[in-house]
């Protein structure tokens, strides 16, 4: 007998994951979500955020590209507190680039993207950051930031609203099956090793460019190419609005303002594992050597940190590579392709294009249960909770206001100075089960994301470790040594100029004024006898 | 402008040569060109706290330590600056703090075992009398004691990680918080807020009645965050401590830092008050050199180039931090004679992979003569009148050996004594 | 790092942001006067830097709280990462009241000029009226002016007119132009006459171009844009002096406008070659002094003085020029007081609602000044003298006032 029993258990906390979780418990499917990590913080966490309006792919994938224009136009009408209207340009620098153009009037015409020739002047009198190296802009009004952590828990909030479940840290290790039917997942903890098991109907899986691994466990193959990118954090938007090359995508040929920063994306690298992402300095430097070709302040400004995602290429056998290949996705029906039953894994695809990848897998199991009810995504808003997610931008003038002749707005205290995150924002993220690391609490918040990288704030944040989750000393210390360590390893890829100067502050806070390096030690000494401290007078 | 000696900075290292220069009947100038960055992590003045990065032993005897790390390392900044620097320039700074109204206690003896904001023993051998009574060599209880809606210090946090490396049992260490009267914790309030209240002698004495009712039982010591007063420290404190009914000490905080803010207002007014004359708001940099000599350097303010003509010059500034060095992309130069300290191929090589082990950045700094003038690393001086005391240095870390302090002691000391040969 | 050409990611760092360097330190907000004094300023760390990150975007709202700010600059000149921390605000307390109007009292007290004209026609009326306890209720309730703050008294006769009405000395190795601000032209001529008189001892020529209100109290009451517009009258007039005229400032706060603000904050054309040879009277006489040109023939004056430094000295980052000349004067016995900002911080501590923040921001300063007892507290900038005679009721002056007197002409 299984520990738990549900209907249908989703595998992968990305995008895709949790926008079929949403779906099942809209048709009133009872399901389970498993992830290994946390939700977000595979390839959806760390994408570029960017709201497709199509632009990118109308050229060379078409069928991409029309799935972003409906898809943009429906987020914005069901999650419109993860987007940001911010609108695009497309610029060229280049002959090479002039001579794209006409192909890509063309791709947007056929895809239905609206897109309109302005003249450098009235580009560069909206977008003063416009460099002077551009020749020719396009404005693609439906390009927008999409924030891809709020996108997910909104959905997987939605969810459990509806009676599903989120399980994170829980990797998949095997599947329960009777016959050709499968029934049920085996689960393990990553973190504690504990073991349960869930007993199911269906499994799909989504777990994107880690698909083939999950395939595995039941001798299936499903080919996913991961490709990497990398990408670079600058700590102010630069622009305001989204900034693409005019070109065969490529390399360095976009800039997302996203909410507090800019991010330059990025490359695109096949390799060998979803988990091996190494960030090159040549990639790093290559972001913002192109970037600089398309706004002005890119090689001027505080580069924050540098990332690395992985693309979830799903290989349909041909001979393309890296961005060559599409960025549609497909349904695998593994009862009908292998003849598992109850077994289903959705691959490719992108983040824009997330909800209507949840739509047609779900449409195919739900029709393997019996379940006729249609699906609403695309026009139930994501979530209640509108005003308070949509914040961020605005939350300067909210702060509060002193005002010396009568009642006066108190200031409120934040817990993250750089991101402006207030205790309010944290505070009920301590009680989701889900949330297990600072690392959590980041992606949930903002908190660590700003200048500082979490300089500050992570004391507070293990702080409220103990104070509300109870958790031991050593266990809070640790977590805030892991978030610090976490955030250390993107900066070093960045480290010159204010980055550099930041770090100093950061290892005179922690390892001289709390002696942290040192707390550490002790800690990893088998047992913290009191001689450790030495020897008492 | 002209000066007998100029010294540039505004850490510790710069301070301490400044009233070396004042002892001496010289007239100096300090060009600041802003709190340093590491302000904050004054709340002590560390001499030595390990003697190597790996050991979680503790050095019992700072001077002793610091001795054996001259022997054992000849080009450390501390060999350079030599122990007589170290022990010369200690005193200079005690009695200095003494002069200028604070009781700070300790001496090169000893290290005393202070309590951090996380509850960490942290080796440090001179401090302010208000954190004498955390030491951890010493037997009495001690009670944490946070304030509701203050999370820059956390009191259960500290309780926890200190009752599993130090005391008898879990009733040796434990956590209190108290409201503080007028406080809307709905509402922000920092560590400055808090000190500048600690002044009021109502408040004080509400708080303390708080403390005592959540504390009954007698002989603990109990530990609060560095907010007992803005300026007027020794007043506040022992007023406090004495309406404590217990022994108290302050353990220092996340920034704002109300213990370093107390330290660098204190001694910058001091020196200035008693004559030494200090232009703010300026960043130096520039030396021009002739005949082995620097004859000016130029300080950027106010939109222009102000030269500076000292006949000797101590630059005493900590690291990249307050701009002594600049880090381009794969270059690390020094601001004053243009040299190129470091070149990485790849940014990360400045860096270790693990923030908490020592980083190749903290190293990078000036090549000195014995003298402590800056050079290109041939032992020749780029400029005989000019000494460097501080982060600048190359090979000074301070970082895992808790040493900040006493470098900035030695090297400050030793780079005023040579300014005045010059 | 700059890019030199396309493609070119050079070595040198140079943030042009300086914004983007802070490293949260917090350095600024352990110095800030105003938030030392009250809770209910967020402190400069978060209205500047932390802040500013959100101001790029576009519907992003101004910060609240920002008009708590009093512009003493001490946290720019503690930053140890040379960030224009105060720039920022000023840029978006601007912006806020661009957007959302100003106040009428805002208004008049960045048209000082105008008020002060105004003031020294009607000069004997005016002094009355700022005395009468009921004109100065009316003030507070109409214009939010506090009724105890002192306001400065007008003379009839203006600077402007007594140096144009004066005989002409001509024999003089070097010329430098006087810029005299409002202060000296509607309020404290005597100053003014000091000044020359100094100047022309020292033999040089001194000569007073047309002027306009240096801009610094519509800067802080949030109107840059007329700031902007008497900055470039003025810079366009001191820009036709000839090459080899310096130009000399008496109050602190003027002199750091031409210096820096115009070029810096105000982006006015031609503001930076200006400023380049703009001085503050004292600094230009210490440098006349190193020169071997300062005519060192005084005479003892007897007297004890206590020298505040003002912030935006400070700003300046030419040290205490004051205090080396006077300490060249026999009989000075002089001490620093080092106790911040004085709280007044110009047309800030006028207002009904600043007033008390004003003056608690002032009480260590007045404290230190009333236990020293000396016989004067010298400061270079007018509204720091005019606190400090309020706050400690002790005598005030310039330190230009002690050297005219060791010259003979107290």
């Amino acid at each position: 007998m299984p520990d738990t029993t549900t209907g249908v258990v989703v595998i992968g906390g990305g995008s895709t994951g949790a926008g079929v979780l949403r779906d099942l418990s809209m048709r009133g499917i009872e399901a389970v979500l498993v992830e290994k990590g946390d939700l977000a913080s595979g390839t959806t966490g760390r994408s570029h955020g960017l709201l497709h309006s199509g632009g990118r792919y109308c050229v060379n994938d078409l069928a991409a590209a029309i799935e972003c224009v409906e898809e943009g136009r429906i987020l914005r009408r069901i999650a419109r507190t993860t987007i940001e209207d911010t609108g695009g340009y497309f610029v060229s620098v280049s002959e090479e680039d002039l001579a794209w153009e006409p192909r890509f009037v063309e791709g947007c015409a056929k895809a239905g993207i609206t897109c309109e020739r302005i003249s450098v002047e009235e580009a560069r009198r909206r977008e003063p950051a416009l460099s002077q190296h551009v020749r020719t802009v396009f404005w693609i009004p439906e390009d927008g930031h999409l924030d891809p952590f709020y996108l997910v828990m909104g959905n997987v909030e939605s969810a459990r609203r509806r009676g599903a479940q989120a399980r994170t840290y829980t990797e998949v290790t095997g599947f329960i099956r009777d016959g050709n039917q499968l029934t049920g997942v085996l689960t393990r903890d990553t973190m504690t090793g504990e073991e349960t098991s869930i007993g199911c109907k269906a499994v799909i899986n989504a777990t994107g460019a880690w698909a083939g691994f999950v395939a595995r466990l039941l001798d299936v193959e499903v080919k996913v190419v991961p490709v990497k990118g990398v990408m670079v954090v600058l700590s102010h938007r630069v622009a305001h609005a989204t900034i693409n090359r005019c070109h065969k995508p490529g390399d360095g040929d976009i800039i997302v303002p996203a909410l507090s920063v800019a991010i330059l994306g990025t490359t695109a690298v096949k390799v060998p594992h979803p988990e091996v992402l190494p960030i090159e300095w040549d990639e790093v430097r290559h972001m913002i050597e192109e970037g600089s070709l398309m706004a002005d302040g890119v090689s001027t400004a505080r580069a924050m940190r540098a990332y690395a995602g992985v693309r979830p290429l799903y290989d349909l056998g041909a001979e393309a590579e890296g961005r060559e290949m599409s960025r549609n996705f497909a349904v695998i029906d593994h009862e009908q392709r292998d003849g598992i039953a109850g077994f289903t894994s959705i691959v490719g695809g992108k983040v824009t294009t997330y909800r209507l990848m949840a739509e047609r897998v779900t449409d195919l199991v739900a029709r393997r249960l019996g379940v006729t009810t249609p699906c609403t995504t695309a026009e139930v808003p994501l979530n209640d909770r509108d005003d308070e997610l949509d914040q961020l931008r605005h939350r300067p003038a909210q702060l509060g206001v002193p005002k010396p002749h009568g009642g006066e707005r108190p200031l409120q205290p934040l817990v993250c100075e750089c991101e402006l995150v207030r205790p309010q924002d944290v505070t009920p993220w301590f009680e989701d089960a889900a949330v297990r690391t600072l690392e959590d609490i980041r992606r949930r918040t903002r908190t660590g994301m700003g200048p500082c990288q979490a300089a500050i704030c992570s004391y507070r944040l293990a702080g409220r470790l103990v104070t509300d989750r109870h958790q031991d000393g050593p266990t809070a210390t640790r977590a805030m040594a892991e978030l610090l360590e976490t955030r250390w390893r993107g900066v070093r890829h960045v480290f010159w100029g204010s980055q550099l100067r930041q770090a100093q502050v950061t290892t005179g806070l922690h390892l001289e004024l709390f002696n942290l390096d040192r707390q550490l030690m002790l800690q990893a000494e088998p047992a913290a006898a009191p001689e450790a401290v030495g020897a008492r007078q | 402008m002209k000066c007998d000696i100029a010294v540039v900075g505004s850490g510790l290292a710069a301070l301490v040569a400044t009233r070396t220069l004042q002892q001496a009947g010289r007239n100096a100038v300090l060009i600041w060109p802003g709190l340093s960055s590491l302000y904050f992590t004054y709340a002590t003045v560390d001499v030595l706290g390990y003697s190597d990065l790996t050991t979680t032993q503790p050095v019992e005897q700072p001077e002793a330590g610091v001795a054996k790390l001259i022997a054992d390392h000849p080009n450390h900044p501390y060999a350079l600056a030599g122990l007589d620097a170290l022990r010369s320039g200690t005193t200079l700074l005690i009695e200095w703090l003494r002069a200028a109204g604070f009781t700070w206690q300790g001496s090169l003896a000893r290290n005393l075992l202070l309590p951090t904001a996380i509850g960490t023993p942290k080796p440090s051998c001179l401090y302010p009398e208000s954190m004498a009574a955390g030491d951890l060599q010493r037997d009495e209880p001690i009670v944490f004691c946070g304030f509701v809606g203050y999370e820059d210090f956390v009191p259960e946090l500290a309780a926890s990680n200190l009752s599993r490396s130090w005391g008898r049992g879990d009733q040796s260490v434990r956590a209190i918080r108290v409201s503080l009267p007028g406080f809307d914790t709905s509402r922000l309030f920092t560590s400055i807020d808090l000190a500048r209240s600690f002044e009021d002698k109502a408040f004080r004495r509400e708080v303390a009645s708080r403390i005592r009712r959540e504390i009954a039982i007698d002989s603990v010591r109990v530990g609060v965050p560095a907010v007992l007063g803005l300026t007027h420290d020794t007043d506040v404190y022992s007023s406090f401590a004495a309406e404590v009914g217990h022994p108290v000490f302050e353990i220092p905080t996340l920034p704002p830092s109300v213990l370093g803010l107390r330290l660098f207002d204190r001694l910058r007014k001091h020196i200035q008050e008693s004559g030494v004359e200090m232009i703010w708001a300026a960043p130096a940099h520039e030396a021009e050199v002739s005949d082995g000599q620097c004859r000016r350097i130029y300080l950027k303010s106010a939109g222009r180039e102000h030269p500076i003509d000292a006949r000797a010059y101590v630059l005493a500034l900590e690291d990249m931090v307050d701009g002594a060095l600049r880090a381009g992309v794969h270059t690390v130069v020094d601001p004053f004679f243009h040299q190129s300290l470091a070149h990485h191929a790849v940014p990360t090589e400045r860096t270790d992979e693990s923030l908490f082990r020592p980083q190749p950045f903290a190293s990078i700094g000036y090549a000195v003569t014995d003298r402590l003038q800056p050079s290109a690393g041939d032992g020749h001086p780029l400029a005989r009148n000019v000494f460097l005391a501080g982060g600048a240095i190359a090979g000074y870390d301070p970082v895992g050996t808790k040493s900040r302090g006493g470098l900035a002691i030695a090297t400050g000391y030793r780079a005023a004594k040579e300014a005045m040969a010059a | 790092m700059i890019t030199d050409e396309v493609g070119t990611f050079s070595d040198t760092v140079e943030e042009a942001a300086p914004v983007e360097a802070c490293t949260k330190c917090t350095a600024c907000n352990t110095v800030c006067p105003v938030a030392r004094s009250t809770e209910i300023f967020r402190g400069p760390k978060f209205l500047g830097p932390e802040s500013e990150r959100y101001r790029s975007q576009p519907e992003a709202a101004v910060t609240a709280g920002l008009d708590l700010c009093s512009g003493c600059k001490l946290c720019e000149v503690t930053c140890p990462s040379q960030v224009s921390i105060q720039e920022y605000i000023r840029r978006a307390q601007n912006k806020g009241a661009a957007e959302k109007g100003r106040t009428l009292r805002d208004w008049v007290l960045g048209h000082t000029r105008l008020l002060s004209r105004f003031g020294s026609m009607t000069a004997p009326l005016a002094n009355l009226g700022n005395r009468n306890p009921l004109v100065r209720w009316a003030m507070e309730r109409v214009l939010g002016i506090h009724h105890k703050r002192p306001l400065p008294r007008y003379q009839w006769l203006t600077f402007e007119r007594w140096f144009t009405r004066r005989p002409h000395n001509k024999t003089a190795r070097r010329t430098v132009a006087y810029f005299y601000g409002c202060w000296v032209n509607y309020n404290e001529r005597r100053l003014g006459e000091q000044v020359v008189a100094i100047l022309e001892r020292n033999g040089i020529e001194v000569i007073v171009p047309k002027q306009q209100c240096c801009g610094i109290p519509a800067v802080v009451n949030a109107n840059m844009d007329l700031a902007r517009k008497y900055g470039g009258e003025n810079v366009r007039r001191l820009s036709g002096l000839p090459a080899d005229v310096d130009i000399i400032a008496s109050s602190t706060s003027c002199g750091l406008m031409l210096k820096h603000d115009y070029a810096h904050l105000l982006d006015i054309p031609g503001a930076e070659q200006v400023g380049a040879r703009v001085y503050d009277i004292c600094e230009y006489l210490w440098m006349l002094h190193e020169a071997g040109e300062l005519n060192l023939d005084f005479q003892p004056v007897s007297t004890r003085l206590l020298y505040h430094a003002p912030c935006h000295l400070k700003s300046h980052g030419i040290g205490y020029p004051a205090m080396r000349l006077l300490r060249l004067i026999p009989g000075v016995q002089l001490e620093e007081v080092d106790e911040g900002c004085c709280g007044i911080s110009g047309t800030f501590g006028v207002k009904v609602e600043k007033y008390d923040l004003s003056m608690k921001i002032g009480s260590r300063l007045f404290a230190a000044v009333k236990a020293a007892g000396t016989d004067a507290v010298l400061a270079d900038c007018e509204t720091c003298r005019m606190q400090v005679e309020h706050g400690a009721g002790a005598h005030s002056a310039h330190p230009i006032d002690i050297l005219a007197r060791a010259y003979g002409h107290g």
